[in-house]
């Protein structure tokens, strides 16, 4: 049983790490939380079904089509919900741009893909120290995931273009640089990084249209208590949280795991507003 | 080429409430009008449909307080539908407690929904924006889950059947009249407190929450106040939504509803209520209307929702809004009329003075204000200049009570003022206005103003909600105020101008007017000559030197060193936040340091 | 308000570099500037001086396209900059460094130098990165230092060395003395004028009046969004011009 809370708890944290790295990228660089965090998480469920379940494709080639639909849409969120409502004086219109494009997909996907949960294929036939795909995909790709952010950060004049936009974006437009593509690529980036959480959780997630909900909860909670744009953070939060949630789920059954990790979010918020890791911020008048 | 047109007082303002309120009515008595037909048709279907309607406005009635003008985003709101619909179904079926009375479970229904309604509002105060969203969420997640695990309470997936009121509200048709009822009042209550000075303190929330707390607004009062108010309306909506169904599994209480409240009230306009409940009837309708798209229905809600953001953020109230849309004189003048002040300081006060002592304020290591004394006499005008990061914005924030210093006090009179407590200045006697204005750009200048008195105001919430007579009198004595304070600045002509329809230079006034209407003994005014042209500074000199002369005490914070020097009786200079100087204006003048300090040696 | 006709001190006869003709420029509906008209020659020094809320910022950002144009004109080296953002600017030849030493704390210096020639190829980026590294030995010493190690006259040099990076024609510098202990403020300025030597102009917004008159050729002074007075740096009679014109003395009580 043990063994079974961490496989589960660290795959499930896992993908959670991913949303809440997706919702960190988008934040960085708009200010704005995006309801389409979740919905990539979703998509990349169902586009890895298509691609390589129905249509039969080559792992590699599903992959591939999956985290570019999924940038896609990460893309469209920028032009369509984000871009337009950052101009206007009511900064809090984004939430309800987002949440009504993140209706839309999840519709249309409920509608043309499936209602029911859909199967999602094994992706590869390997079995890791007797642990399963479905268990160590999703870790695999966090770790690479935030290896490969750090890589872009650190040692690629684009990455760190998308860091001093996200730290000062007047500074970053005053010396030249191309904020509004910035912007636009650091969108693809989050959308195939949230395409990579629901593809390599799709074992254990299914491709179901209603995971959209649950993941954009479940992803956000790492970056409120984690600390908005602390990747690491959110690493430690999202596995942290699953792992809390299969414990909770095996030892007390599925709606008091729901209402523990609901109440931790809530009291951990109430008393640290701004997440575990950073300090209070003064308002400023 | 026209003449500039005079904004000058007397022209306009005549107060015409009895017009406005029918005027006002009118949409809301043909809606009932034509929903109280309907059984005449015979129409089961019709009946079912409107009766819907109306039990849902009865959420949204209370909701748009908490969404439309508190701003708060609430979208898990349909937890406390759920809430209600099972509390009344369970009481009234009485498969926990003895069976009670379908009314009286509505009842403590009601009760329950105002407490937890409070329960997951508070949050409201310490999260931001979307934290707060994802915690409604995920609360209204967990009922749901709540409804279908506790099996013994709520028979699970199973559902329970909805309570069945008798009497005369037994029949269908009784029974749609007890629901139009219920909504009819539930919108007056909605209205009246609109209407209110309640209503505009949560848009001042909203939309300049700083202003707010400086007119005396105190925010967790005001959001305790809706969440109660909300939850209430929400939980008997509940109720009466399960009688409607007959009855009740946790299916029927989705995401999807929780969305068409939120978007009933952006669709029908923040800060409305005859908006909300147009697109509530609406957005009811739609799906019956579509019904071969039934599959579709949520796709085309979120369809509506974006383009109505990204379209028309003002909703259908902003397209209703004929009134507001007149043109303006391009070429306006503001012509303030000092005979209008007296009017306004009718509270007999002791002559007391403001004392700033051994002020400390650092940020962050740095000190913004560093060791300041200063005192601004009644009926005197006080400069405060210094090069920029000198720390005079930094001053007024201590006064206001929005930083509590690190050191020193600010007196008034012989009282100490509490620190970090904004909202309590406005009653002590302290108004002030921004170096940027904070309006409520969807409301009218007149109400931007009558929120200056919100503290003056001696109706509690639930007078307010019922109209009575308190309430009654606080309104007419806040708008006699706000108009002669805006008669008083010179912008009457625009009182009922929508406030983001103005230019800057005007929305200064407007602070100024809005400050006036408080009876302050006290003013601070934040830079108000920014942007200002020469003869407007002049109009802007002249109205500061008449308003001291009421016996205010001014405290001038200005880059303009000219209107400084020309009005001023004193004039402290400030300098890497301490004091480089201080004194009359020649004295500042001959002062070679402060040569110095703006001239560089 | 008084005027002089200035020449250029170099007047070499060739085109002004910049030319800004009755601009009009603010924030929303706030409008700040009020029909400003400045000039700047090729390898001038020209200082921006006058009270807070002039518009002496708003001026340097509405040039560099941080800020749409409301009216009027600028010209810079015969291009018209209308309807360009910082990013073409800043390709053009039009350096930039704004208020308050403001660099990206969470990167390294040698990180911040690179942002600075974002679009360049990458060779020549590193090359200017030494170059940089050449001219403010202090800066080298901290190369892998995070900008958050720096002091703020560290920050303030930094900041300059970004805005050269790109080796501009002119260089817009805000206020780079503020909050800086005057040895290191003479630091920087005297990196400011050796510009010169190599064709690059500099626009220099100062709050130090002194600094500014020692530093440059030409002195412009605005107030209320407008230019109040224009002049040469040499004219005796400057300092109590100055005054006036920031104290508005004309309408101030004696």
């Amino acid at each position: 049983m043990l063994r079974s809370i961490i496989s589960y708890g660290l795959a499930m944290g896992a993908v959670y790490a991913l949303i809440a790295v997706t919702y960190n990228v988008m934040h960085s660089v708009s200010r704005v939380f995006s309801f389409t965090a979740g919905l990539l998480g979703m998509l990349g469920g169902v586009f890895g079904a298509l691609f390589i379940g129905r249509m039969g494709l080559p792992v590699l080639v599903g992959m591939v089509a999956t985290l570019g639909c999924c940038a896609i849409i990460g893309v469209i969120t920028e032009f369509v919900a984000v871009r337009p409502v950052l101009r206007s004086l009511d900064q809090h219109l984004y939430v309800l741009s987002t949440l009504a494009l993140m209706l839309l997909f999840q519709q249309f996907t409920a509608i043309e893909w499936s209602t029911e949960p859909q199967p999602f294929p094994a992706l590869v036939d390997l079995t890791v120290a007797g642990i399963d795909q479905r268990f160590w995909m999703p870790v695999l790709a966090l770790a690479a995931t935030v290896g490969g952010l750090e890589l872009l950060y650190r040692h690629s004049v684009v990455g760190r273009a998308f860091l001093a936009i996200a730290e000062d974006n007047f500074a970053a437009r005053a010396l030249g640089l191309p904020e509004r593509n910035l912007r636009i690529a650091s969108y693809a980036l989050a959308g195939a990084i949230g395409g990579l959480a629901g593809f390599t959780g799709g074992r254990i997630m299914l491709a179901f249209f209603a995971n959209v909900s649950p993941l954009n909860f479940y992803g956000f909670v790492p970056v409120a208590l984690g600390g908005i744009g602390n990747n690491r953070g959110a690493v430690v939060g999202g596995l942290a949280l699953g792992l809390f949630q299969q414990a909770a789920n095996f030892l007390v059954g599925g709606v008091f795991a729901s209402i523990a990790v609901y109440g931790v979010f809530i009291v951990i918020l109430l008393l640290a507003p701004e997440g575990l890791l950073r300090a209070p911020v003064t308002r400023r008048v | 080429m026209s003449e500039p047109v005079a904004l000058t007082a007397g022209i306009t303002g005549t107060d015409r409430p009895l017009p406005r309120g029918l005027r006002a009515l009118a949409p809301f008595a043909a809606l009932f009008a034509i929903a109280a037909v309907v059984p005449l048709t015979g129409n089961a279907y019709l009946g079912l449909i409107a009766g819907r309607a109306a039990v849902y406005w009865v959420l949204v009635s209370g909701l748009t307080l908490v969404v439309g003008f508190a701003g708060q985003l609430a979208i898990g709101w349909v937890a406390l539908l759920t809430l209600g619909a099972y509390v009344t179904s369970v009481l009234a079926a009485g498969t926990v407690l003895p069976p009670i009375s379908p009314y009286l479970a509505l009842v403590v229904a009601g009760a329950a929904g105002a407490l937890v309604g409070v329960v997951i509002g508070l949050p409201a105060l310490r999260l931001r924006t979307f934290y707060f969203a994802m915690a409604t969420l995920g609360f209204a997640t967990i009922l749901n889950q709540i409804a279908l695990a506790w099996q013994s309470v709520t028979g699970g997936g199973v559902g329970v059947a909805g309570p069945i009121f008798g009497g005369p509200f037994g029949s269908t048709w009784g029974f749609y009249y007890f629901c139009l009822a219920a909504a009819a009042l539930c919108t007056w209550l909605s209205a009246n407190l609109a209407a209110s000075r309640f209503g505009r303190a949560l848009l001042a929330l909203r939309d300049a929450e700083v202003a707010a707390e400086a007119s005396g607004i105190s925010k967790p009062l005001m959001l305790v106040s809706v969440f109660l108010f909300a939850g209430a309306t929400a939980a008997i909506s509940g109720g009466l939504f399960a009688s409607l169904q007959t009855y009740i599994t946790p299916d029927a209480f989705t995401f999807d509803l929780s969305i068409l409240f939120f978007m009933a009230i952006l669709i029908g306009g923040r800060g409305s209520i005859l908006g909300p409940l147009l697109s509530t009837v609406l957005l009811t309708i739609l799906p019956e209307i579509a019904a071969p798209l039934a599959a579709w229905s949520t796709f085309l809600y979120g369809a509506l929702l974006l383009a109505i953001v990204l379209l028309v953020p003002g909703g259908i109230a902003n397209m209703l809004d004929f009134g507001g849309r007149r043109p303006l004189e391009t070429r306006r003048v503001i012509a303030p009329a000092q005979s209008m002040l007296p009017a306004l300081f009718v509270t007999a006060r002791q002559p007391a003075t403001l004392r700033l002592a051994g002020i400390v304020q650092s940020f962050g290591g740095v000190r913004a204000v560093d060791d300041l004394s200063l005192t601004v006499m009644p009926g005197k005008i006080h400069g405060l200049i210094g090069p920029n990061g000198s720390g005079k914005t930094t001053v007024l924030n201590v006064i206001s009570g929005f930083y509590p210093p690190d050191a020193g006090t600010v007196r008034l009179g012989d009282a100490t003022l509490p620190s970090g407590a904004p909202a309590t200045r406005a009653g002590a006697g302290i108004a002030r206005t921004f170096q940027k204005p904070r309006i409520v750009g969807d409301a009218t200048v007149l109400a931007n103003t009558m929120v200056g008195g919100s503290a003056l105001g001696r109706a509690s919430f639930i007078e307010a909600m019922l109209n009575l007579g308190r309430h009654r009198g606080d309104e007419k004595l806040l708008r006699e105020r706000a108009w002669l304070a805006l008669r008083a600045v010179g912008l009457a002509d625009l009182a009922e101008i929508r406030a983001d329809r103005l230019q800057h230079t005007e929305l200064r006034f407007v602070e100024i007017a809005r400050a006036l209407v408080s009876d302050p003994a006290f003013l601070l005014l934040d830079e108000p000559a920014a942007g200002l042209s020469s003869d407007e500074i002049e109009c802007l000199g002249s109205l500061i030197t008449a308003i001291s002369r009421m016996g205010v005490g001014v405290l001038l914070v200005e880059h303009h060193v000219d209107l400084v020097f020309g009005i001023c009786e004193r004039v402290t200079v400030l300098n890497l936040g301490r004091e480089l100087a201080a004194g009359t204006p020649a004295e500042i003048l001959a002062n070679q340091e402060v040569n110095d300090a703006y001239l560089g040696s | 308000m008084p005027t002089s006709e200035a020449e250029p001190s170099h007047a070499s006869g060739a085109e002004p570099l910049l030319v800004v003709r009755g601009l009009v420029a603010g924030y929303g509906r706030l409008r700040v500037l009020n029909g400003v008209d400045l000039t700047v020659g090729r390898a001038d020094l020209v200082a921006l001086l006058g009270p807070n809320g002039a518009g002496k910022s708003t001026l340097l950002c509405a040039i560099a396209g941080l800020l749409p144009h409301q009216g009027g004109q600028v010209v810079f080296d015969g291009r018209d900059l209308a309807g360009l953002n910082a990013r073409d600017t800043v390709r053009l030849g039009i350096g930039h460094v704004i208020q308050d030493h403001r660099v990206f704390t969470h990167l390294s210096v040698t990180d911040n130098l690179l942002l600075g020639g974002y679009d360049l190829p990458r060779a020549a980026r590193l090359d200017r990165v030494e170059e940089a590294f050449a001219l403010f030995p202090e800066l080298a010493a901290k190369r892998h230092e995070p900008g958050s190690a720096l002091s703020g006259g560290q920050q303030q040099m930094l900041a300059v060395a970004q805005g050269l990076v790109r080796q501009p024609r002119l260089l817009m510098l805000d206020e780079p003395s503020a909050g800086l202990s005057p040895v290191l403020v003479d630091r920087v300025l005297a990196v400011a004028r050796t510009l010169r030597t190599r064709g690059t102009s500099v626009l220099l917004v100062e709050q130090s009046v002194q600094k500014s008159l020692n530093f440059a050729d030409r002195a412009y002074v605005m107030a209320g969004g407008r230019i109040v007075l224009e002049a040469a740096t040499s004219e005796p009679d400057l300092r109590r011009r100055l005054k006036d014109a920031y104290f508005g003395l004309s309408t101030a009580a004696a």
